[in-house]
This record gives structure tokens, sequence and C-alpha cells, in this order.
């Protein structure tokens, strides 16, 4: 299978399960974790990746995610740092694929592709985005196995 | 006296004009403007009482407008302002304010409380009293564009996320357009979700807007920090787009002092009208929605609530728009206690949020936010205030509560009725 553009990646995330999407948001996650700093963000992203996850690890999961999400926003007034900025939307993807929303897989994607435009902000070597050729695969991969 | 007491001194009597002399005057002390004050409400520390946090004002006010003060200051038998009670008064200024209004809708002789605060920043700021974070944030508005600096290329850069992502062009500098769209900081750095909900919505009704390189930002910190000079020069930066981009109304973003700062305070800073409209993001999706032009399906099953921001309700009259906006998407409805223009405050607006060293009071007062929300049983909270937003997360986290924070405009989107 190859996904080529947003509209055949939407698609495909829509014939996933609901635990399939978590896995797969997971995986997006994943890809950009390396702009998070955060232990909890790592933990509740590899809980999250897991086919044999309990309701209480999930909940956990998800109280790690959204800790970490609510402790990196840049508050009113403060000066942006671009790269923890990056760490934030890795938090985001992560608590994205744990939440209960009907499209968990599609928001993570959006968020991992927020924290590599941060960090394109930060470096300041222009704002192309490759993140979503990287999620075309990983997603093409996931649903192969 | 130092140059900067003067400096701030001299300030206090500038400000002091016909309706704040007359509120000075017409003041009762009745103590209702603490019984509305959120951080009287929350610690009973009278020192939190409206009226008293303006008390170096007020003495100014007595000594050099009244003929008793007058007298008084003559025969060196009152006491003056000194640069030590600057200080003390610093923190009940700027930390323990929110400029919310509640205060100035209850006092019983119609005194705006809230006008004398914002008149006493300019003092406070001018003498060199004001909180060192907001000192910053001012600074980077000035020389950046923006108090979080933000430079367009960023903002380029979430333009092409938001393309990406929803498939629609976002127009930039498009001349002739209908709207101007303003975001705050906190929308380009924290919520990428608001413009792309907007852009969908927009793309849906039809509507003809633009954004402007050179006026993005509608945050206002010299509003915050009581600095008319440096507020003047950033709503101009807006009032020149627009004007140059022909535009017929500006639509203020979801923030509560970005809202105050151009439509209410915008044109006197000015010193003329302006030449087009100014509407907050959600009186636009009201009037879209009584149009017929925004089309939703479905509504969402979550119980859920709405936190008025006061500068979008109390002070700028945004009351009904959002319930209309909400009985479209919700299904399950619940009104706080106190909604509407008596609403508390999330403790963070008119800067305290930007201020480090309010955080503990701020997490202190915000009890009675709890209160409110554990009393509708809701797990979703919905506002139109990205400030309002974080600090209602930073404080739902702080006291363990297990609720979802969302923008009003993003969850209309999530509705909306698209490709057909």
């Amino acid at each position: 299978m190859t996904i080529t553009n947003d509209s055949e990646f939407k698609a495909a995330i829509a014939k996933l399960t609901k635990a399939g999407q978590r896995q797969v948001g997971a995986r997006f996650a994943e890809s950009v974790l390396a702009l998070c700093k955060d232990a909890r963000v790592k933990h509740a992203i590899a809980t999250a990746m897991r086919a044999d996850i309990t309701e209480e690890e999930l909940a956990a999961a998800l109280d790690s995610a959204k800790k970490a999400s609510v402790d990196s926003f840049t508050l009113c007034g403060k000066e942006c740092d671009w790269n923890s900025q990056a760490g934030h939307f890795v938090a985001e993807a992560a608590l994205a694929c744990l939440k209960s929303g009907t499209t968990p897989a599609w928001d993570a994607a959006m968020h991992a592709r927020m924290a590599r435009t941060s960090e394109s902000i930060a470096t300041g070597v222009g704002t192309d985005n490759a993140e979503a050729a990287v999620q075309y695969r990983i997603l093409a991969e996931f649903m192969k196995d | 006296m130092s140059a900067t007491l003067e400096k701030g001194l001299n300030a206090f009597k500038e400000v002091i004009d016909t309706p704040i002399a007359s509120y000075f005057s017409s003041c009762v002390h009745c103590g209702l403007c603490a019984e509305a004050c959120l951080f009287y409400n929350e610690t009973g520390d009278p020192k939190y009482t409206p009226i008293h946090k303006l008390e170096p004002l007020r003495r100014v006010w007595k000594q050099e407008y009244t003929l008793l003060g007058k007298l008084g200051k003559m025969l060196g038998l009152s006491k003056p302002v000194t640069d030590e009670e600057l200080t003390e008064w610093e923190p009940l200024v700027y930390d323990s304010c929110s400029m919310c209004g509640r205060c100035s809708l209850v006092c019983p002789v119609g005194n705006d409380i809230t006008y004398m605060i914002r008149k006493m920043r300019e003092g406070m700021s001018a003498s060199g009293h004001a909180p060192e974070d907001m000192k910053g944030a001012t600074k980077r508005a000035i020389e950046i564009g923006s108090p979080m600096g933000i430079k367009w290329p960023a903002v380029q850069a979430q333009i092409k996320h938001v393309q990406a992502e929803t498939d629609i062009e976002v127009p930039v500098d498009k001349q002739g357009a209908d709207y101007l769209v303003l975001m705050s900081s906190m929308e380009i750095i924290n919520f990428p979700e608001y413009l792309s909900a907007i852009s969908r919505i927009f793309k849906q009704a039809g509507v003809s807007w633009t954004l402007a390189p050179d006026a993005f930002e509608a945050t206002n910190s010299g509003i915050q920090i009581g600095a008319s000079d440096l507020a003047r020069e950033i709503v101009s930066r807006i009032v020149v787009a627009a004007e140059r981009l022909k535009v017929k109304c500006v639509i203020s973003p979801e923030c509560g002092h970005a809202f105050t700062a151009i439509r209410w305070e915008g044109p006197n800073l000015m010193g003329k009208p302006f030449g087009f409209e100014v509407k907050h993001i959600l009186e636009v999706l009201d009037e879209l929605h009584a149009a017929g032009k925004l089309k939703t399906r479905g509504k969402d099953k979550r119980p859920l609530t709405y936190h008025d921001p006061c500068q979008i309700a109390r002070r700028g009259g945004v009351v009904e728009q959002p319930r209309r906006l909400l009985g479209e998407v919700a299904e399950d409805f619940r009104e706080m206690p106190d909604a509407g223009v008596m609403n508390w405050c999330c403790g963070g607006g008119g800067g305290v949020s930007a201020n480090s060293r309010a955080e503990p009071l701020r997490l202190e007062v915000f009890k009675v936010k709890k209160r409110q929300i554990e009393s509708t049983g809701v797990h979703t909270l919905i506002t139109a205030c990205a400030n309002c937003r974080i600090v209602m997360e930073e404080g739902l986290e702080h006291y363990h509560m297990k609720v979802e924070v969302l923008g009003l405009t993003e969850l209309l989107a999530e509705y909306l009725v698209e490709g057909e």
C-alpha cells in the first residue's frame, strides 16, 4: 500500500479501529520524540503503542501526557522558545492518540507536524515540513502488519 | 524625589480626568467592590478590596485637585506618595487585578473601578513599578511586533501547516477583502487549530478575508502594563493595515484583552473613529449563523459548559452569541452559576498570567472556577479566549480536575458541513 497525499492518509486512518488509531498515532508521536525531553511523554507514547494495554494503563498514560502538555504550554506574554514549543506539540501528539476523540490518529499526526514546524521555526532553516511523508510511510507500514 | 517617581506622579496627575475625579468623590465606601473581586472573595484579605488598590492615586487626586487636599498639602498635613509605597502597591495593581470589571458592575454609584486601575497602571508603569515580565512582553511587542516574540515567518509556517491540513488557501494581503483577521500570539504558538477552524468555516460561508504580515498580532501589552503611547503604536499598526487593505471589518480573535484594546480603547487611543468595524470572532460567527451561512451537522453529546471571558462578555457585551452558537452543536449545554456578565474571571487576565510572581495567587483564586465547574458536573469546558484557556488548563491540572478545555470556534468547526 502506498500513501501519497493527505486524502489517502485520512481515508486509510478511517479504516482503522480505535485501538489501531491509538497505536499508529503513537508511532507518529514517536517519530518526533527527539524534540521532547519529557520522560512522561516518552512513557505515554510507549504505552500507547502497545496492543495489550489495559484500561488502567491507558488512563495513567493519558494523565501523564496531559500533565506534560499543560506544563509545556507557553503562557501569555512569555517569550516563545520554539524548541520548547516543539516539545509541547510532541506531548500534544501523545495526548491526542490517547484521548477518546473521533480521529485520534489524524489529530496526533497534525500535532506531530506542528512539532516539526516549531523545530523549523526555531532553527530558522525554512518551513519545509517533511513529516507528512514520514507519516504516510509509517501508516503504510502499520497497515501492512 | 527620584526622577522616576516624579514621572509616575506626573502620570497620575495626567490620568485624573473628569470621570476619575467624579469616581473618587462619589465613592461611598460601601465595600461592595470587595465582595465582587475574585482576589478578595477567595482570600478574604482586605488589601484586595478594589478601591483600596487605588489608594495612591486617590491621595494624588485629593492633594492636587480638591480644596481641602490642597490646603493640607500646603500646611504639610498630608502624606506624600512615595517610591516605597508604590513598590508595596505594585502587586495589588498588577498581580491581584485582572481588570475583569466585576467591581465596576456592582458599584452602586457607577464607578468604573477597572477604568481607574487601567489609568493607575499608567503612573505605576511610568514610575518603573510594573512587573518585569510585563515590561519584557511590552518591549517585545514594540520591537518585534508581538509580546511573545512571534515574527511573520512563524505565522507563515503555521499557515503552511494549516493549508496542508485543510487543503484551503489562507489569504494574505488580499486587497479589498471584507475581513482582516487578527490572531493572538497564544493562538499562533499554542492553538494552530484556531486558524484551521476559521479557514474551514470561512470557506464554507464564502467569506472574503485576509491576514496581514504587518498586522497579524492582536494582543496589546501596552493596555495591560498601562502605557498608552505604546498601546497606541500597537493599535496603529492594525489601523494602517486595515486602511491599506481597504477591509470593511477587523476580526478580533479568541483573546479577551485584544478585543478591549482594539474595539473599545482603539479609537480613543487613535483620537478618531475607525473607518472600519471591529468585531469579535464570535459576533462574526453568530452573524454568519443568522444568515444561514454557518451550517453544522450533529451535536456534541458530552455535557459541556461555557466560560465567559470577562473582556468579551462583561466588558464587551458578547454574551448571547456564544450561547446561540453552542445551541447548534451542544446537546447538553449547562450554565455555570454566575454565568454571563457576572461570570468569575479565570484569574489570569489583565497581564496576571504574564506575571510569574502572581502564579501562586492565581492558582489560589482559581478555586472559584473549580466550584463553578464542579457544580455543573461536566468534563468539557468551552471558552473563547486563548489566555483563559491556558490559565484554566493550569488551574484544572493544579486541582486534579479531569476537564477538557476547547475553543468555541474550534468546536464549531468540528461539526461543520463540508464538501457539499
